[in-house]
């Protein structure tokens, strides 16, 4: 009896030492200081790598944060910041929180979409939304180079003068979508197109690629474009509603690390549209891990140590 | 990405080799904690309802029940209560590990021979001599299978994590079903999970096989002296 004894205490001391700490090796208890939601895009978890690895890098290995990856949608995010489940999130789209999780009408002018969430963002829910990254990932219609040549295409208006004669592919739900979709379209243009050919958004830039369309509704920042050398039309009457992406954090975690601020300031401006759909090529079309990207994106440009050298110049 | 899907599949783990081996051990490590808390646990249990059987029906229907319920509508109520990451899947995988652990203590103490039992008590053991030194020892192979169940259960109990954001192999595979064509990337993700699996289960198969005593080779001179102590 007295040898079950020992056992038993031996066993509730070890239990105890372990419910204290995070289980080693695994990370991600509620423990852990920085947390960082992901969307499931290739999109979102290279920048939530790139902001893990800025975040390593400058507090030279001090801070580890966590990955909350493949969360299904913008709400899921915000959600889990609320909760507490996390704290920061790599990516969050102007367009989208401004409709979805702060339940705002769309705005259609970028800055003022940017700064009415930011101050929603500070005023409701004490937390603080970032600068863009540089990049945005809306709708769009692209065409191949050498359409655009042939017809001289560089805005969305200039397709009107071709509307019968091209062939445009759209998302299935755009088209029936109320607000930015086909309708709402068609009366802030002006014009119609004469051939739709409706189909899942990720078949378009194939499409477009072997010469089944002319003209393609897109995300702007799909690795696809870079890939295929595909132009992409200025929307010149802001008609889609912008989705710039920039990182959010809450105030409390910017509180506890100052230093934050600073790093992901570093990142503010610096990632284009056209720099991202590199970085999603590499991610889907070659082959690599996001966190590959990451890393080698950051290892080209050094961590960004020198735009700070040059800032403090 | 040359279209070939073998190649393309080899060279994924060129190009990732590091951080594949990250998720790998990453996925493990998650199983193998949640069926180590539930050993700790479910092996006392078990032990315990072999002593008191009446105890056995309650408890093994309970862990019964906690296996009928989805991986994921598990993991979705425990997402509830403890939130997103991979603690979460650690707990819901010890839940799931609990039966085969549970069940497998109590078959393999419960179906030593009372005879040998017998004959230990009447050498004068105490209970927990009987325990110690007679039924655990010839139930431990049986017991080592139930573990070899929990964690081949757990593998892939942790491949669902992704969903609530622990970081998994299964992660490559969703980003597959996202890709406009994601082959490779499914099957980059679902090769190494279910390799993981193969290898635990044949590697545990064997320590079972060992410790089987009706299997065990002993020294000539010491199974001499066995069959005449049953005889």
């Amino acid at each position: 009896m007295e040898q079950f004894k020992k056992v038993f205490i031996m066993v509730l001391t070890a239990l105890l030492v372990l419910s204290g700490c995070s289980l080693p090796g695994l990370g991600g208890g509620a423990d852990d200081p920085i947390r960082i939601t992901s969307l499931d895009t290739s999109e979102s978890q290279i920048m939530a790598h790139i902001v893990r690895l800025m975040i390593e890098h400058d507090s030279d290995g001090e801070l580890n944060p966590t990955i909350i990856n493949n969360l299904g949608a913008s709400t899921l995010q915000h959600n889990a910041v609320l909760n507490g489940d996390a704290n920061m999130s790599a990516i969050r789209y102007s367009g989208t929180e401004m409709t979805g999780p702060l339940g705002q009408e769309p705005i259609n002018d970028p800055e003022l979409a940017m700064q009415t969430a930011k101050e929603i963002f500070a005023e409701e829910f004490d937390q603080i939304y970032f600068d863009s990254y540089g990049f945005d990932n809306s709708y769009a219609f692209m065409v191949t180079k050498e359409t655009a040549e042939e017809y001289d295409l560089e805005t969305t208006s200039d397709l009107e003068e071709y509307n019968d004669e091209l062939r445009f592919g759209v998302d299935t739900t755009w088209l029936n979508r109320p607000g930015d979709g086909y309708e709402g379209f068609t009366e802030h243009y002006g014009f119609s197109f004469g051939s739709i050919s409706p189909m899942q958004i990720g078949l378009v830039y194939d499409a477009l690629d072997t010469g089944s369309l002319e003209v393609a509704l897109g995300y702007t920042s799909d690795g696809r474009i870079a890939a295929y050398d595909l132009v992409v039309l200025e929307d010149d009457k802001q008609f889609f509603p912008p989705y710039d992406a920039a990182p959010l954090a809450t105030k409390e975690l910017l509180d506890e690390y100052p230093e934050l601020t600073d790093t992901m300031g570093k990142l503010d401006g610096i990632i284009t549209t056209d720099v991202m759909q590199q970085l999603n090529y590499e991610a889907d079309g070659q082959g690599k891990e996001p966190a590959i990207v990451a890393e080698e994106f950051l290892e080209a440009n050094d961590y960004f140590e020198n735009l700070e050298s040059e800032d403090h110049s | 990405m040359t279209g070939n899907i073998i190649t393309d599949f080899f060279n994924y783990y060129i190009v990732n080799g590091g951080y594949m081996f990250e998720l790998f051990f990453n996925h493990l490590l998650m199983s193998v904690y949640g069926v180590i808390f539930a050993s700790i646990v479910g092996i006392p249990v078990g032990i315990l309802i072999a002593r008191f059987s009446k105890l056995s029906g309650l408890v093994i229907t309970l862990t019964n029940i906690i296996q009928t319920i989805p991986v994921i509508a598990m993991l979705a109520i425990m997402m509830l209560v403890m939130g997103l990451g991979s603690t979460t899947v650690v707990v819901t995988v010890f839940f799931y590990a609990l039966l085969p652990i549970i069940k497998n203590t109590y078959t393999g103490i419960s179906n030593v021979d009372s005879n040998i039992k017998d004959a230990g008590k009447s050498m004068g053991m105490t209970r927990n001599q009987v325990l110690t030194m007679v039924e655990l020892p010839l139930a431990l192979s049986v017991i080592i299978g139930g573990l070899r169940i929990a964690l081949v259960v757990a593998i892939g109990v942790v491949a669902v994590g992704s969903f609530i954001g622990a970081t998994t192999l299964s992660d490559v595979i969703i980003r597959g079903t996202n890709a406009s064509d994601g082959t490779v990337f499914i099957l980059a993700g679902a090769v190494p999970i279910a390799i993981i699996a193969v290898i635990v289960d044949i590697i545990l198969r064997l320590i079972e096989r060992r410790l089987d005593p009706t299997r065990r080779k002993k020294a000539p001179s010491e199974t001499n002296h066995r069959v005449q102590t049953i005889n």
